[in-house]
């Protein structure tokens, strides 16, 4: 649905304040450092990249599955609901709501499993422990979790719009995809609307292009002060992903993740 | 469910079970649709996350409004504004006989929603009488977004009901598989039809065929001048060469002249021709102050 975006959910719901993000992390953040934080996002942001392409998936549909993952955590500790049972729930509900078609579960399952086993098993060294009842129970609590606010706007399609009225250029529009899909690697998605993150994304991609568009930004009517404070957001990203040395400490971070209390032995 | 007393049942929806309830707080009346997960792995439906996400997004008063989502251990209840009853309940009470003014306030509040659907990129897909509710005050809303999907409308639903071929348009019948806002346009003009008739549908067709026989012995049979590129719909099929009928009298004998005109831009064989709901509302029928309904 492309629907608008200032009269949708997202906007009236889901565009958060920094400060309020801050307090709700509280909990995490005392048993993790804001930069394990961080970078346990940007793993299971590429965990769901990874799992959406394997299944085929078109970026839109992972794009949504990945804001889905933030938006539960931003409402809620890593202990609630362990992400890496999250994350293929948020696949599975993202392919229903693009109407992608259904993913059964039983591939949903088999894929998880492939991925863990192929590309992830410097992380994991256990086989995917969830089955059906699991994904399904957790389908429940994550709808409830996102308030059923399902519909979610992305930067793709107002980049579009841009990139036309620039002037057609492919290599433009294949870097900025890309630095928008990274983007998903930060907060921005719930921060700010869809078209300025667009708008920083491709203001990012002209200065590695060395394309002048300043008269073309100069035009903009838009809030530049956000726009530069996400684009910041992508340039802090993209040092941090450079010099982590994930292969090393991801085990050690991903132990660290606070977990749910065992349940009650009845 | 603490929240909402389960009063008697209403009917069998599309995806679960509907329920009058109160609300044990305020006393109001709701509606409560409950989903049934079946055991095979999709989890929640895709039809129900569809009504859920659309009514989420669309608010306005002629769309049935969503209150409330509840989720308790394997169900999932979704709480609805509640309506008195639905356009066909209220066409059967009739006995043949609709007030003109009536129809043209139907008519309108139907294409208002519409319009708002539309200015969304929301397709309903599914219009049909039993789809629109009514309430005391005369109001009329959609319901019922459940039904429409991305991938082709379903031709069996989960309850027994058959899902009814009267509201669809020829490029549909025909296998067209690129959904517009059109057709929502035809199946708004085959409500009119019957609104203005009281209740009596207007293509009662049985099967495929006889819907299609039905529309062209009215409108005329398309052909490759009237409507570019029908023969190479998927489910094509030759068919007589019916005229078109000379009077829309016969056919809807109390509606006035603007009304048959503004039917007549509703029901156009060729899809891309069909007026949109944003410029019917602009038509003289509804605009005309000097508009009598002899």
């Amino acid at each position: 649905m492309a629907g608008n975006f200032w009269q949708s959910s997202h906007h009236a719901q889901w565009i958060l304040d920094r400060q309020d993000l801050l307090r709700e992390r509280q909990a995490d953040l005392q048993v993790l450092t804001e930069m394990e934080y961080q970078k346990i996002f940007i793993f299971f942001a590429n965990f769901i990249q990874v799992l959406g392409e394997h299944l085929k998936l078109r970026q839109q549909v992972i794009a949504t599955a990945t804001v889905y993952f933030k938006r539960f955590y931003a409402r809620n500790s890593l202990k609630n609901i362990d992400p890496l049972l999250l994350a293929p729930t948020c696949i599975l509900l993202a392919s229903k709501v693009e109407e992608f078609g259904v993913i059964s579960n039983n591939r949903l399952i088999s894929a998880c499993q492939a991925v863990i086993k192929n590309k992830f098993n410097y992380a994991y060294q256990q086989e995917f422990p969830y089955r059906t009842n699991h994904i399904l129970e957790c389908e429940f609590f994550l709808l409830e979790n996102l308030d059923c606010c399902l519909i979610v706007y992305q930067p793709y399609r107002p980049l579009l719009q841009f990139i036309q009225d620039i002037g057609p250029d492919d290599s433009l529009l294949n870097l900025t995809w890309r630095i928008i899909n990274d983007s998903l690697r930060t907060d921005v998605c719930l921060l700010y609307p869809p078209y300025q993150i667009a708008i920083a994304c491709l203001q990012i991609a002209c200065a590695m292009s060395q394309k002048d568009t300043a008269s073309w930004f100069a035009e903009l009517n838009v809030d530049i002060d956000k726009v530069q404070e996400i684009a910041q957001a992508i340039v802090n990203l993209n040092q941090l992903w450079r010099e982590w040395k994930e292969k090393e400490d991801i085990q050690m971070l991903l132990a660290k993740i606070p977990k749910p209390k065992p349940a009650p032995q009845r | 469910m603490q929240k909402y007393e389960k009063l008697e049942k209403i009917g069998e929806g599309t995806y679960g079970t509907v329920f009058k309830g109160r609300n044990r707080e305020t006393l109001e009346i709701v509606a409560l649709k409950r989903v049934r997960l079946d055991e095979d792995d999709e989890g929640v439906p895709s039809s129900a996350l569809r009504e859920i996400c659309l009514l989420k997004e669309l608010k306005n008063k002629n769309i049935v409004r969503l209150y409330d989502v509840l989720h308790s251990d394997k169900k999932l209840t979704l709480v609805f504004e509640h309506c008195d009853q639905d356009l066909k309940k209220y066409f059967d009470s009739l006995n043949g006989d609709i007030d003109m003014v009536i129809c043209r306030s139907f008519m309108q509040q139907l294409l208002k929603g519409l319009a708002f659907c539309h200015s969304h990129n929301v397709l309903h897909r599914d219009l049909k009488p039993q789809n629109l509710l009514i309430n005391k005050n005369g109001e009329l809303k959609l319901a019922d977004f459940g039904l429409a999907r991305a991938f082709g409308i379903p031709v069996k639903c989960y309850s027994a009901e058959v899902v009814t071929l009267w509201y669809r348009p020829p490029d549909v019948l025909f296998g067209a598989k690129l959904y517009t806002t059109s057709i929502d346009m035809w199946s708004a003009g085959c409500i009119f039809a019957e609104l203005a008739d009281a209740g009596r549908p207007l293509f009662p067709g049985s099967d495929v065929l006889d819907q299609l026989m039905r529309i062209f012995r009215v409108l005329g049979t398309p052909s490759e001048d009237t409507w570019p590129g029908v023969t190479h719909l998927s489910d094509y099929v030759a068919l007589p060469a019916f005229p078109p009928i000379s009077s829309w009298s016969i056919i809807v004998p109390r509606l006035n002249s603007k009304g048959r005109d503004l039917l007549q831009k509703l029901l156009v064989c060729r899809p891309n021709l069909r007026i949109s709901a944003e410029q019917a509302l602009q038509h003289p029928y509804f605009t005309d102050s000097s508009n009598n309904h002899s």
